[in-house]
């Protein structure tokens, strides 16, 4: 394994973790509430869907 | 009909991405599946979401900077958000520069998503994933007509 492949396993753990448990408390904005907040204006549903939609070009008809 | 619409929405999906699952990335196919499909979501979130945003574009711009008010308010959902805004942070600047050393032991996300969408499955479930993204992003949250 790769140092560099370590890191992402790590910052992918902490991710995941962190995901599930300020998902699981209803006190704390888990990633839903992260989804909901880009979707609460146009400015910010027009920034997370320009970004969505490159995110896409590039991983499904660029080699990435 | 409308009440079993959902249900085939979300099987057109599945067969959807299914089927661009097995596509080159450099065929036209692929280009003009995931050309469409982001045309069609972006008109479906201009035609969905007139009048129905929940804040105003100067209210929501200006929502993080009340920060210090809602620490006091609620310290810990406000150390939640400042996680939230480190681990999306921490993984950019990584990318950032694995993708600037260009070294076989840096890998970018680009590499790792390359080698789990190789397969049709694999790209299949992350094309799915990416839909069901857009989808929420496109149509979700609105303000009742």
């Amino acid at each position: 394994m790769t140092p560099g492949l370590a890191v992402w396993i790590g910052i992918g753990s902490a991710l995941v973790v962190w995901a599930v448990v300020s998902g699981l408390s209803p006190r704390l904005p888990g990633p839903i509430a992260l989804i909901r907040w880009f979707a609460q204006s146009w400015l910010g549903r027009a920034l997370a869907l320009c970004a969505w939609a490159g995110a896409g070009w590039h991983l499904f008809c660029q080699r990435p | 009909m409308r009440r079993f619409l959902p249900a085939v929405l979300v099987a057109a999906a599945a067969a959807f991405a299914w089927w661009e699952g097995g596509l080159h990335q450099s065929s036209t196919a692929a280009h003009v599946s995931v050309l469409v499909t982001n045309g069609v979501f972006l008109l479906g979130a201009v035609s969905a979401g007139v009048g129905r945003q929940a804040a105003p574009v100067g209210v929501w711009v200006r929502g993080p900077l009340s920060v210090r008010r809602h620490l006091a308010e609620d310290t810990a959902a406000t150390v939640a958000v400042v996680v939230w805004i480190v681990l999306v942070l921490v993984p950019i600047g990584w990318d950032l520069n694995s993708f600037v050393h260009q070294s076989h032991d840096l890998p970018t996300v680009s590499w790792i998503v390359g080698h789990a969408t190789s397969s049709h499955g694999g790209r299949a479930v992350v094309f799915a994933l990416w839909l069901t993204l857009g989808g929420t992003l496109a149509l979700g949250w609105r303000r009742p007509r």
